[in-house]
């Protein structure tokens, strides 16, 4: 539905976005996590038609943004960062609007205004002018006019941003609804907001991709490996680490960082719990096993270790 | 089509739901009525002055005398007045962010310049209408004729179309409404003086600055003369500002 190729985007000498490549597939909901700054702003734009590529081809439901822009946008809807909403209209009226230069047949768009003013909820609202609406009514009526011309791409640009808790349920509610019949991408920094609604999620820092996965897959593979903490008690630690080693499918043992001595992490290799052998290894060479387990990495290590890998490799060695 | 009315509706209405369209309608009332009865009252003692003379009335052309130094004069007022129509157009969609909503919309550059442009000439013809009041009068208490005063607000029309189109460019230059507003009034202040140092540059450059004054070629609308050189002056004038506000707003997307 989406395919982005070799996408590169620089303002004069400042490269935004650089070589971004990375496909949707129709239904999709797509995660784009980053930290601020990080280009996720203006790939979305680019995607949009908001600006063009200096370099690179992008294809919405199969008409290439820059050749075909009308058609394009036809098929997208767009929340940007900002709801961009005329103050001086009323909630209907700014609908309304919309769904005329959207191309929303006249017969067709009072029903839809008011059919897409209740899915956001924002009825209550209908007759207030835009300017006076709470953060929180902004965003969704934000949300609303990406609806409104039922559109086949959906390109939400932090669509939580400035709700309260329970909105964000709603709203991420909301999305994951959509999901079915439109193809959905989102941009966040927030971490629990994709392994939450997001299919697969696209981790961007400086303007490059640094990885592409299901939040599930992107759990498991911060080493392309299982991890295991073990702590033994202290005093013949090198010769339990020896033991540990030996154990079949064990890859790897280090002391764990900001830990007391006899404390390791043990990578093993991927798919296979060595957890008995572990234990048995450490019990038969006559040492005490304090403590033995996995070590989850949550996604919020992931996005850590990925966004931060530039800094501490020259500071660790 | 659609889409530039659509546009162009947008427009209108949020002149109207701000207090823009009051101010400007309300001053141009204001200031039309005062110089309307400052020309008549003139009008009228130049009358009564020549009737006794022996000049008779035949001599005093309403139209002439009257109709057409007012008209000229209110082109002072939208010197001034115009800017406060074009500064918005696009300075503040960019400042709210709203430009975003309508160039990620199926519609073509051409589409929002031209609706923009329909919109503020709509304010611009509501300004006018109001005018036309006082003229009612002058049809009601006497006889003059109707035709030149026809070609006279067409002539103001593509005269304030050019302005508009001017300031529509310089509007889409900034995301600041009173840089815009300012810039424009200098630069309309510019096109209106743009003759007056002619006499001195010779015979050939004055006439080619003589040609770029807007005002030079409103006289003949007014005369009640509709001159294809004139006509062809405002319309490509128009249709410059106009390509140059939509080569403005498609570069300003490849700078971001």
């Amino acid at each position: 539905m989406i395919e982005v190729e070799h996408l590169t985007k620089r303002y004069g000498p400042v490269t935004a976005v650089q070589d971004v490549s990375f496909q949707v597939h129709k239904g999709e909901i797509l995660g784009f996590l980053g930290p601020n700054g990080a280009g996720k702003t203006t790939t979305m734009r680019v995607l949009t038609g908001y600006m063009p590529a200096t370099d690179g081809r992008v294809v919405v439901a199969g008409h290439d943004v820059f050749e075909q822009p009308v058609e394009a946008k036809r098929r997208i809807g767009y929340l940007p960062e900002t709801p961009p909403l005329y103050p001086d209209m009323t909630v209907r009226e700014y609908l309304q609007f919309v769904a005329k230069i959207k191309g929303v047949p006249s017969g067709d768009r009072k029903s839809r205004v008011e059919q897409v003013m209740v899915r956001t909820w924002v009825a209550d609202m209908a007759g207030r002018a835009c300017g006076k609406l709470s953060k929180g009514y902004r965003q969704r009526v934000g949300l609303a006019q990406a609806l409104i011309h039922n559109p086949d791409v959906l390109i939400l640009d932090e669509p939580t941003a400035g709700l309260d808790p329970k909105q964000i349920i709603e709203t991420r509610r909301l999305i994951k609804e959509l999901a079915g019949d439109h193809t959905i991408i989102l941009s966040t920094h927030i971490l629990p907001e994709v392994s939450q609604t997001c299919d697969r999620v696209v981790i961007i820092n400086k303007g490059r991709v640094v990885a592409v996965d299901t939040p599930h897959n992107l759990m498991g593979r911060l080493r392309g490996a299982e991890t295991m903490f073990v702590q033994v008690d202290g005093a013949r630690a090198s010769e339990a680490a020896a033991a540990l080693a030996k154990v079949p499918g064990v890859v790897r043992v280090a002391p764990a960082d900001n830990a007391a001595t006899g404390a390791f992490e043990v990578e093993s290799e991927k798919g296979r719990d060595v957890r008995r052998e572990l234990a048995k290894a450490v019990v038969l060479g006559g040492h005490d096993l304090l403590e033995l387990r996995p070590t989850r990495v949550s996604l919020e290590d992931i996005f850590l270790s990925l966004t931060t890998e530039e800094q501490p490799e020259e500071a660790a060695s | 089509m659609n889409n530039v009315l659509a546009i162009a509706h947008k427009e209108l209405r949020s002149y109207f739901a701000s207090p823009i369209a009051y101010i400007v309608i309300g001053f141009f009332a204001l200031l039309f009525g005062w110089f309307y009865i400052g020309i008549l009252d003139w009008f009228v003692r130049q009358g009564m002055q020549m009737g006794p003379m022996g000049m008779g009335q035949s001599n005093m052309n309403v139209n002439q005398q009257m109709v057409r130094p007012l008209l000229l004069n209110m082109t002072v007022v939208f010197l001034f007045l115009l800017p406060l129509i074009t500064m918005r157009t696009y300075a503040e969609e960019k400042r709210s962010g709203t430009i975003e909503l309508l160039l990620t919309s199926p519609l073509t550059d051409v589409e929002i310049v031209a609706g923009k442009f329909l919109g503020a000439m709509g304010l611009y013809a509501a300004m006018l209408a109001v005018s036309l009041l006082h003229f009612g009068l002058l049809f009601a208490f006497g006889t003059p004729e109707w035709k030149p005063l026809v070609t006279a607000y067409l002539g103001l029309l593509l005269f304030g179309g050019c302005f508009i189109s001017v300031g529509l460019f310089i509007s889409s230059l900034t995301k600041n409404q009173i840089v815009a507003g300012a810039a424009t009034f200098g630069v309309f202040l510019l096109l209106w003086v743009i003759d007056w140092i002619g006499q001195g540059m010779g015979p050939r450059a004055e006439a080619v600055l003589k040609y770029l004054s807007m005002t030079e070629h409103l006289d003949d609308f007014v005369k009640g003369v509709i001159d294809t050189k004139h006509l062809v002056y405002y319309l490509s004038f128009i249709t410059f500002g106009l390509f140059l506000t939509v080569k403005s707003v498609d570069s300003e997307r490849w700078r971001g």
